[in-house]
């Protein structure tokens, strides 16, 4: 018997700040709001807006990151990528970046070329995937998967697209490999679907309306750039829209380890932090041209 | 946010968490946006600065508009202008705010003011000084006889982590050398330790 998950708050963006000069992004979690959401330890949404065209691109500058993943989901705009390892490419709408730092990596990020020229809507998520600890120091690993690549589930009477990032959902095997069991999806539905989604009771789960606007669980109203955090009760998510609306969907089995964090490592222990500073110092993450 | 003053002085000084707070208590903390010019060269201040959290810099500019760092303040750091907070006289240097930052405001006279409170203040502060100038003489050394590279190595050990708060440029700054020449440095060590 199925239960549904209970809704433990929908919650409103809070206040965004910038980061490099080009994205400006509401921290729903660590600092936003104090929610479980284990593997999942940081995400930043840039809820969608204008940039005005430029000819020298806004991001990003080189930067480390050790211990975790970085994932990048494009709703409206084009980021460009390069990373240490010799990795670069185009995030277009769609499209998803899963990009393992594991044991380090330097990137840096800026809006693609054409985009900055002809600026326009920009819109996308972030979020920093936890590693356990016996994979933080495993190879750097990268995975581009392109909008068209992302195997999808089709709602009866074309109510909508279920595409399936990680995880599984009825049978769809999602197109990203993950270390630990995640659930991700991007939910486009058209006005009037209703969709079920599940997950362990367990998982810490949440989603975030994207666009449109949402019913949870026959009760729950959410509004685009809301988000609603699920508590650990129940498995069964019903979705219904009121009008056209993206969701994306993320659950995922905590890996409940100790957590030290600084800037952008993320370890067990606070003397692997010191390490990842001396590494970094030292070149150990390689080198990337500003 | 008198905690991180008080647990600078208990580490330093035998006194209890009683003398820490008295001795304190006449101090106030002032919060600063990214960007602010706290001090500028001809202001008169006895301030000193005690950083809770953030990070202020020292430095001056020259006739052709380049800054030239003297110094990073992180946390538990305490940064003023001398000319003004010791001598009373016209500030050289800027001081200003690299990020958001918490400062305690350290009026100069406060080290005497507290002498009975806390005897031993004074020989702390000899000490402070007496480290301060060390580190300013390594410095010296470093800015006329050390490569690009001793100089970098000698700053990381200094301040391990402003590589990842600091923009490059304010490195090469702080060390005297081009912004190229740091990244030169930096391109050299990763091909050594890149494995």
């Amino acid at each position: 018997m199925h239960t549904l998950k209970k809704v433990a708050a929908i919650l409103n963006p809070p206040a965004p700040h910038m980061v490099g000069d080009g994205f400006r992004v509401h921290n729903f979690f660590p600092s936003g709001y104090k929610i479980k959401m284990d593997p999942f330890y940081l995400l930043d949404y840039n809820a969608k807006i204008e940039f005005s065209p430029t000819n020298s691109p806004k991001g990003v500058g080189v930067h480390p990151h050790r211990g975790f993943e970085t994932v990048t989901i494009a709703y409206q705009g084009a980021v460009a990528h390069h990373d240490s390892a010799g990795n670069s490419g185009v995030i277009y709408p769609g499209d998803v970046q899963w990009m393992t730092a594991a044991s380090g990596i330097l990137h840096k990020e800026y809006h693609e070329e054409n985009f900055s020229k002809k600026g326009g809507p920009f819109q996308m998520v972030q979020l920093w995937v936890n590693l356990p600890a016996k994979y933080k120091m495993s190879t750097p690993k990268y995975q581009a998967i392109a909008h068209s690549q992302i195997a999808s589930f089709e709602l009866p009477d074309q109510k909508g697209t279920i595409e399936v990032i990680a995880g599984n959902y009825k049978g769809v095997k999602g197109s990203a490999s993950t270390f630990t069991p995640i659930e991700m999806y991007n939910l486009r539905l058209n006005a009037g679907a209703k969709a079920t989604l599940s997950s362990n009771s367990h998982y810490n789960t949440a989603l975030i309306v994207i666009e449109g606007n949402i019913t949870v669980n026959g009760t729950g109203h959410a509004a685009t750039n809301q988000m609603v955090h699920f508590a650990h009760e129940g498995s069964e998510i019903e979705i219904e829209t009121n009008e056209n609306s993206v969701v994306l969907f993320l659950s995922g089995e905590p890996i409940n380890e100790p957590i030290a964090q600084y800037g952008p490592f993320l370890m067990n222990k606070p003397e692997e932090l010191q390490q990842a500073i001396e590494d970094y110092n030292t070149g150990k993450f390689g080198y990337l041209e500003e | 946010m008198l905690e991180n003053f008080q647990s600078y002085l208990k580490e330093r000084l035998a006194i209890t968490d009683e003398q820490a707070k008295e001795a304190t208590s006449c101090l106030k903390s002032k919060t600063f946006k990214k960007g602010t010019i706290l001090l500028s060269p001809g202001d008169l201040r006895s301030d000193n600065y005690f950083i809770n959290e953030g990070l202020l810099r020292s430095f001056s500019i020259d006739e052709k508009g380049k800054e030239h760092i003297i110094q990073f303040a992180p946390e538990n750091w305490m940064i003023s202008d001398r000319n003004s907070a010791v001598f009373n006289e016209p500030s050289v240097f800027y001081i200003d705010t690299i990020e958001n930052t918490e400062v305690l405001i350290v009026p100069n006279h406060f080290f005497a003011d507290i002498q009975k409170l806390l005897p031993h203040i004074l020989e702390l502060n000899i000490k402070m000084l007496h480290n301060s100038i060390r580190f300013m003489q390594q410095r010296i050394n470093m800015l006329l006889s050390a490569t690009a590279e001793e100089r970098y190595l000698d700053f990381i050990k200094l301040y391990p982590n402003l590589t990842l708060r600091v923009p490059q440029w304010m490195i090469a700054s702080y060390l005297g050398i081009t912004p190229e020449s740091l990244s030169r440095v930096r391109k050299d060590l990763a091909k050594r330790h890149f494995r």
